[in-house]
C-alpha cells in the first residue's frame, strides 16, 4: 500500500469496523460521503431469517458485498433509481455460505447500475473513487464491482463479493492494485445474485491477496457445494466429474507451459503495462516455466459478441422492473395513452442501462435476430473452441475434441507433428490501460469505454476461471498493473495458486 | 332486439356523451371479481387498458341513466328512433329465420381456411418453474414463490412432474415427443407478467407432428363426410400469467396464485374449411385432454381458451394460396368459436367482395355478437423477441418415460366409445353424451351399475345363460342418461331435487349404483313394469326408500303379476272387434301400419286389468292375431310365444 494512501485513510477514515454491529437503524452516512464512495448508504433492516449456523472452522472476517447480491439486514438496490430501497425477502446463497464460514458483513458496496459500466460511474450513489490516486484526482477505480475493490483495497473489508459478467471483477481490482477472482461459470452459486446477464454473470471474490480467496473456496469446500436454487449451479456429480478431471496441484514452475495470447497484443495497449506483461512472463520464465505464444484467432470479435449478448440478456432480465411489485413506481399511471411502464422506466434507470436496454432490445428483434444476436452466439462457441484448443487439459464439460490443422490459421506454429503447443495457462493484462481519470471517461464515447473490456470478456464467454492480481514494475509509476491469468474449465484451484506465486515474485 | 350502432345510439343518448367503445365490454370490466383475462391479454389488451376508464365510465353512464332516457325519450319526441329500431329487430328475425345455422356451414364460391391455437391449463400440483402450488380458488397470493412474482436474484426451477400430463397429452394427440426442446422467453410488457417475459417453447417445443381424426358421429359439418384429420403443428409448454381482478372504477387486484402455472399450447395446421368442425375440434380436445388427465378444467373455468385463424380463397382461384388471415383471440366458449369463425369469414368475403383487400390483424370477438371487432392491426404487432433463456437447461425426455406413459394412457374416447356401441350397443349420440356428461363420470357410473346388474343376473337360478349383453347395456344406458335425466327436470315443488353429483370414480349418492341396479334387475327379469321402476328411481332420489328397493317391492307389492298367455289372446280378440276397417289395413303384408298395430295394443291394454299387462306380449299377442285374421298361419308360426 503506499504511503499516500495510508496517510489519507488515516486522516479520512475511521475503522468501519466499530461501526458494524450497530443496532437497527440509519448507518452513519460517512459511508456514502467518504472519499471513495465505495459504501452505499442504507437503512439497517430487520434481518427476516435467522443467521445461518457458523461452521465449526468458521474464522471471523469482514465482508463486503456488492450491492446487487440480496442480503438480509441491508437494502438491494443495484446502484439503480429503479430499486429504490429495494429489502429482498431472501439472502443469496453466496453469502449464507460465507456467513456460515465467518463473515460478518460490512456493508453493500456501490457498483455501475446493474453491473453495467467499467468504472463504478453509472452509479445512483454516484461515481467510486480510486484509493490509490493522488488527493487531488478522481481516478475510476474500475467497475462495475469498483466499491467491493476500494473496500478490500482501503482495509475496510478483508474480502469483498463482487459479480462478473465480462471482467467486472478482475478490473477494479487491476485498477486498485488487489485480487479479483472469476471462478468458473456455475462453480459458486447465483441465486440471490440480480442478473444482469446470465449467461456470463459470475460471483466472484476480491482480496489483498490470493490466500484469502483459495482458503474460502478451496479449503473450505464452497466449490463442491451444489445450490438447487440455482438452474446454473453445476451439480454434484458434474463438479466430482470435473474435479477429476483437474489435478488439485500445481507442479513446479518447471512442469508448467504458460500461453502468451498473441491477439491481446493490441495497439492500445499501454507501453509500461506491455513491459510489465513481458516482466512477468520473463520471471516465470527465468523459474523454469515454459513461456510459449499462442493464437485465440477468434479474440478479435469477442468484444462486439460480447456487447451483443450481455445488452441482449440484460433487456431481457430487466423487463421485470415495472414498479409494480417492488422498487420505485411515478405518480402518473399507465392507461393514459402512453405505453405501459414507460414513466417508471424512464425515470428509475440511468443512461447507461437505458442504452444497453436499447441495444439489447433492437438486436432480439426480428429483423436484427438473426444478424446480431445468432452471430454473435456463432461467435462465443468459437472463442470457447479457441481456448479448448490451446489448453491441455480438456473441457470436462465436452466429449474430447479433434480440432483439424486446416482450421488453424497458417502461421500457427507447429509443436511437433501432433499440433501446435498447448498449454496449462494463458497469461495477459487484466486492462490495456491504467486506470483513467474520472473527467476523461466522460469525455469518451460508449463504445471507447467499451473498449476497455476487450482483455477480460473472452473468459467470460467461454465460462473459463480468470484471475488478476497486481504486479508492479516501474516502481516509479503510480498504479500497479493488473496481470491476469485464465485457466481451462474447473481448473481454478491450479489457477489460484499460480496466481499467488506470480504476485509474490512480482511484488516483492 | 338487433344492436344499434353504438354511433347512432349515442348522439341519440346523452347529447352524445356515450362511449364508442362499447359499453358491454365496458360493463365487464367494472363489475366485481368477474375475471377478465381472457379479454384482457395483450397485447391487444393495450386497446382495453387504455379505453378502460372511459368504458367504465360509460358502463356507469349507461347504468344510471336508461331510466331518465326512457322516460325523456317520448317526451323528446323521438318515436321513430324507437320504430326504426322495433322495423330492425323485425328484421333481423326475418333473416335469422331464412338462413339456419346449418347452411353457415359454406359460403358459394368461396373456401374457408382455419387454424387453430388452444391453451389449456395442465393437471399438476405444481406451477411450471416454481415449487409453488396451483390451485383454483384459493385465497389471492397464497400460493407465490420469489420466481414467480420475478423477485430480483430469484430463478426458475423446472418441476418435472409438469412433463406428465403435458406429454400424456401430446400422446393423445398423436405427437412425436421430441428428445430434446428449449425454452424461450416471449417478451411483452403486462401487468399480469411479473418477468416482462412469458417463458415457452418457440423454437424447440417438446412436441410435433400429431393429428387427431374427427368422424361424423363428432358432429362435424356434414360437408367433411365421415370424418376429417387435423394435423397438429406443435404443441409446447409455457407458463400462464397472473388473474386480474376488475375492481370498480380504474383500480385491477392481480391474483398471482395463478402466474407460471404450466400450460400446453396445441398449434394445428390450417386444414379445418368448415366452421362446425373447427368447433368440434375444440370440444374433442378438451375431451381427450380430459381423458387422459392432463388438464382437468374446461372452458368455462377459463381452464382451457382458443385462439382461430381464419382466412378464405376463391374456389376456382388457380394459384391455391391461402388468402391473408387474421387471428381472432380468446374464444372461451364452443359456440363462440364457431359464430366467430362463421362471422369472420362473411366479413372477410364481404370485404373481398366489395374489392377490399384483407388486413392481418388481430380481432376479437364478444358472446353473443354478430361480428368480430378490430383489436389491432399489423403495425401494432409487438416484437416478442424471442430469446432463448440463459437460466434454462435443454429439456431431454427420455424414451423410457415416454413409453412408459404410452403403455399407461388411459382408453381415448374414441376408442371407448366403439365399445360402448359396438359391444354394449347403445346408439353413438346416446354414448357420446355418456362420455363426455360431468366430465367423464357418468360413463364410470354406467360401469359400476352394467358390473352390477350382470352379477344379479349370474345369480339369478331361473336362467342357464346371462342374456345378451346388449340386452341390459342399452336398458342400464337407456336409465342412466334418460330417467336419470328426468329426474332434475323438476326445479320446484315436492319433486324437485338437486342436481346429480357423481365423483370422478362414478360414484352417485342420490342414486346409489346398488339401488339403480337392483331396480333395472327386476325391470330387465319382467318382475315390475317400467312405471312402477320410473316411481321407484324418484323415490330413491328423493331418499324416500328407507329399506331398499326389495323391501319396497315387497312391502307395497308392487310386482309384476303378468296375466297368462290365454288372457292376452282374449284381450287381443276383444280388442279387434268392431275394427274389421283397421284390420284391412294389414291385408298387404308389404305395407305393416305399425301405427295401428299400437293403436290395438294400446286398446289390449285398456281393457285388461292395469299393471298385469306386458306391452311387448301384448304387441306380439296382437301381431299373432292379425297374422292369423289374414291367414298367414306361416307367419304366425315365426312369432315365438312359448
Amino acid at each position: 500500500m503506499t504511503a499516500a494512501l495510508v496517510r489519507r485513510r488515516a486522516l479520512t477514515h475511521t475503522r468501519w469496523n466499530a461501526n458494524h454491529n450497530r443496532s437497527i437503524g440509519q448507518l452513519p452516512l460517512r459511508r456514502s460521503q467518504s472519499t471513495f464512495n465505495h459504501f452505499v448508504a442504507s437503512t439497517k433492516l430487520q434481518p427476516v431469517s435467522p443467521p445461518p449456523q457458523l461452521r465449526p472452522d468458521a474464522k471471523p472476517f469482514r465482508l463486503a458485498v456488492k450491492d446487487n447480491i440480496t442480503t438480509e439486514g441491508f437494502p438491494t438496490q443495484c446502484a439503480s433509481g429503479i430499486l429504490g430501497q429495494h429489502a429482498s425477502p431472501f439472502e443469496a446463497t453466496i453469502v449464507r455460505q460465507l456467513r456460515a464460514r465467518g463473515a460478518s458483513i460490512v456493508g453493500k458496496t456501490n457498483m455501475d447500475e446493474f453491473g453495467m459500466g467499467s468504472h463504478s460511474t453509472h452509479s445512483v450513489h454516484g461515481p467510486v473513487r480510486n484509493p490509490l490516486a493522488a488527493t487531488d484526482e478522481d481516478v475510476s477505480a474500475g467497475g462495475s464491482s469498483g466499491g467491493s475493490a476500494v473496500a478490500v483495497a482501503v482495509g475496510d473489508a478483508d474480502v469483498a463479493l463482487g459479480t462478473d459478467t465480462g471482467g467486472s471483477v478482475r478490473l477494479p481490482a487491476a485498477y486498485t492494485g488487489i485480487v479479483g477472482y472469476k471462478p468458473s461459470y456455475g462453480m459458486l452459486s447465483r441465486f440471490g445474485v440480480v442478473p444482469y446477464a446470465n449467461s456470463l454473470d459470475t460471483v466472484g471474490l476480491l482480496a489483498r491477496d490470493v490466500e484469502p480467496i483459495r482458503s474460502l473456496v478451496f479449503d473450505t469446500g464452497l466449490y463442491e457445494e451444489h445450490d438447487p436454487n440455482d438452474p446454473t449451479s453445476l451439480r454434484l456429480a458434474t463438479r466430482q466429474r470435473c474435479s477429476k478431471a483437474c489435478s488439485p496441484n500445481l507442479p513446479d514452475l518447471s512442469q508448467l507451459t504458460i500461453g502468451i495470447p498473441v491477439e491481446y497484443n493490441i495497439a492500445e495497449l499501454d507501453p509500461s503495462i506491455r513491459e510489465a506483461w513481458v516482466a512477468t512472463a520473463s520471471v516465470l520464465e527465468s523459474q523454469g516455466a515454459r513461456i510459449v505464444p499462442v493464437s485465440l484467432p477468434s479474440t478479435k470479435e469477442a468484444l462486439c459478441a460480447y456487447y451483443i449478448l450481455a445488452p441482449a440478456e440484460a433487456s431481457s432480465n430487466l423487463a421485470k422492473y415495472d414498479g409494480v411489485r417492488y422498487g420505485i413506481r411515478g405518480s402518473e399511471g399507465d392507461a393514459v395513452g402512453e405505453t405501459l411502464y414507460s414513466e417508471t422506466r424512464g425515470a428509475g434507470f440511468g443512461a447507461e442501462v437505458k442504452r444497453r436496454i436499447l441495444l439489447g432490445t433492437y438486436s432480439l428483434s426480428s429483423e436484427a435476430m438473426d444478424n446480431y444476436f445468432i452471430q454473435a452466439q456463432r461467435i462465443r462457441r468459437l472463442i470457447q473452441r479457441d481456448f479448448d484448443r490451446v489448453f491441455k487439459l480438456d473441457n470436462p464439460l465436452y466429449e474430447p475434441r479433434q480440432f483439424d490443422l486446416s482450421e488453424m490459421s497458417s502461421d500457427t506454429a507447429l509443436e511437433d507433428k501432433q499440433g501446435p503447443v498447448q498449454v496449462d495457462f494463458l497469461l495477459s493484462p487484466t486492462a490495456p490501460t491504467y486506470p483513467p481519470k474520472l473527467s476523461e471517461i466522460q469525455k469518451r464515447s460508449s463504445v471507447d469505454v467499451y473498449m476497455n473490456d476487450v482483455l477480460t470478456v473472452p473468459a467470460s464467454l467461454a465460462g473459463l476461471p480468470a484471475v488478476s492480481v497486481p504486479v508492479k514494475v516501474d516502481r516509479s509509476h503510480q498504479f500497479p498493473v493488473g496481470i491476469q491469468l485464465i485457466a481451462q474449465y474447473w481448473d481454478d484451484r491450479r489457477l489460484l495458486a499460480l496466481a499467488d506465486k506470480v504476485m509474490k515474485l512480482m511484488m516483492d | 332486439m338487433s344492436r344499434r350502432s353504438l354511433g347512432e345510439l349515442s348522439s341519440y343518448l346523452l347529447e352524445g356523451r356515450l362511449s364508442q367503445r362499447g359499453c358491454i365490454n365496458g360493463r365487464r370490466l367494472s363489475s366485481r371479481t368477474v375475471p377478465i383475462w381472457p379479454f384482457l391479454r395483450p397485447p391487444y389488451a393495450l386497446r382495453h387498458l387504455h379505453a378502460q376508464p372511459e368504458a367504465a365510465a360509460a358502463a356507469a353512464a349507461t347504468n344510471t341513466t336508461t331510466t331518465t332516457a326512457t322516460l325523456t325519450a317520448p317526451q323528446a319526441g323521438h318515436v321513430p328512433l324507437r320504430k326504426q329500431l322495433k322495423e330492425q329487430a323485425k328484421q333481423a328475425k326475418k333473416q335469422g329465420k331464412k338462413k339456419a345455422k346449418g347452411d353457415s356451414q359454406t359460403a358459394d364460391g368461396w373456401e374457408l381456411t382455419v387454424g387453430i391455437e388452444i391453451h389449456a391449463q395442465l393437471n399438476t400440483s405444481r406451477k411450471l418453474f416454481s415449487p409453488a402450488a396451483t390451485s383454483f380458488n384459493d385465497d389471492p397470493n397464497s400460493h407465490v414463490a420469489l420466481f414467480d412474482v420475478a423477485m430480483p436474484g430469484s430463478q426458475p426451477l423446472f418441476q418435472k412432474e409438469t412433463l406428465i400430463p403435458a406429454i400424456r397429452a401430446a400422446l393423445a394427440l398423436n405427437c412425436e415427443i421430441q428428445p430434446v426442446s428449449r425454452f424461450d422467453r416471449k417478451h411483452y410488457f403486462w401487468w399480469d407478467q411479473p418477468s416482462g417475459y412469458q417463458i415457452t417453447q418457440f423454437y424447440e417445443p417438446f412436441a410435433k407432428k400429431g393429428h387427431i381424426t374427427l368422424l361424423a358421429r363428432d358432429g362435424i359439418a356434414a360437408e367433411d363426410g365421415e370424418s376429417v384429420t387435423v394435423g397438429i403443428k406443435q404443441v409446447q409448454l409455457e407458463q400462464d400469467t397472473a388473474k386480474t381482478l376488475a375492481q370498480a372504477g380504474s383500480v385491477h387486484w392481480l391474483d398471482f396464485n395463478r402466474v407460471g402455472v404450466p400450460l400446453i399450447e396445441i398449434i394445428t395446421e390450417p386444414e379445418i374449411h368448415h366452421p362446425r368442425t373447427a368447433a368440434v375440434f375444440v370440444r374433442k380436445i378438451q375431451l381427450l385432454l380430459n381423458t387422459v388427465d392432463s388438464c382437468v378444467s374446461g372452458m368455462e373455468t377459463g381452464g382451457l381458451r382458443a385462439d382461430v385463424n381464419v382466412s378464405v380463397r376463391r374456389t376456382d382461384d388457380p394459384s391455391k394460396k391461402l388468402g391473408t388471415r387474421t387471428e381472432i383471440k380468446n374464444l372461451s366458449t364452443i359456440k363462440a368459436v364457431e359464430d366467430a369463425i362463421i362471422a369472420e369469414r362473411d366479413r372477410q368475403i364481404q370485404q373481398l367482395e366489395a374489392g377490399g383487400v384483407i388486413a392481418g390483424e388481430t380481432r376479437g370477438w364478444t358472446v353473443g355478437s354478430k361480428e368480430t371487432r378490430r383489436l389491432r392491426g399489423k403495425e401494432g404487432e409487438v416484437d416478442y423477441r424471442y430469446m432463448p433463456d440463459p437460466d434454462l437447461a435443454p429439456l431431454v425426455i427420455g424414451s423410457d418415460l415416454v413409453q412408459h406413459l404410452q403403455t399407461s394412457l388411459a382408453v381415448l374416447p374414441d376408442t371407448e366409445l366403439d365399445k360402448l356401441v359396438d359391444y354394449y350397443g347403445l346408439t353413438a349420440k346416446d354414448a357420446l353424451s355418456l362420455i363426455t356428461l360431468d366430465n367423464g363420470a357418468r360413463v364410470q357410473y354406467f360401469y359400476r351399475v352394467l358390473a352390477l346388474l350382470e352379477s344379479k343376473l349370474q345369480a339369478e337360478p331361473d336362467i342357464s345363460e346371462l342374456p345378451e349383453v346388449k340386452s341390459y347395456a342399452t336398458l342400464a344406458g337407456n336409465w342412466i342418461l334418460h330417467e336419470l335425466g328426468r329426474l332434475t327436470t323438476y326445479k320446484a315443488g315436492p319433486l324437485a331435487s338437486g342436481d346429480l353429483s357423481f365423483t370422478q370414480l362414478g360414484e352417485c349418492a342420490q342414486v346409489p349404483e346398488e339401488d339403480l341396479s337392483q331396480l333395472l334387475y327386476h325391470l330387465h327379469r319382467k318382475h315390475i313394469t317400467g312405471k312402477v321402476a320410473k316411481e321407484l328411481l324418484m323415490a330413491v332420489s328423493l331418499g324416500e326408500l328407507e329399506g331398499g328397493i326389495l323391501e319396497a317391492i315387497e312391502s307395497n307389492d308392487l310386482w309384476f303379476k303378468e296375466i297368462p298367455q290365454q288372457e292376452y289372446e282374449a284381450l287381443a280378440e276383444a280388442a279387434a272387434e268392431g275394427e274389421d276397417k283397421m284390420l284391412e289395413e294389414f291385408a298387404d303384408e308389404d305395407k305393416y301400419p305399425r301405427g295401428k298395430l299400437m293403436y290395438l295394443v294400446g286398446k289390449m291394454m285398456r281393457l285388461g286389468p292395469t299393471e298385469r299387462i306386458d306391452p311387448a306380449t301384448a304387441e306380439k299377442t296382437m301381431k299373432v292375431w292379425i297374422e292369423r285374421y289374414h291367414g298367414r298361419g306361416e307367419a304366425a308360426q315365426l312369432f315365438d310365444l312359448k
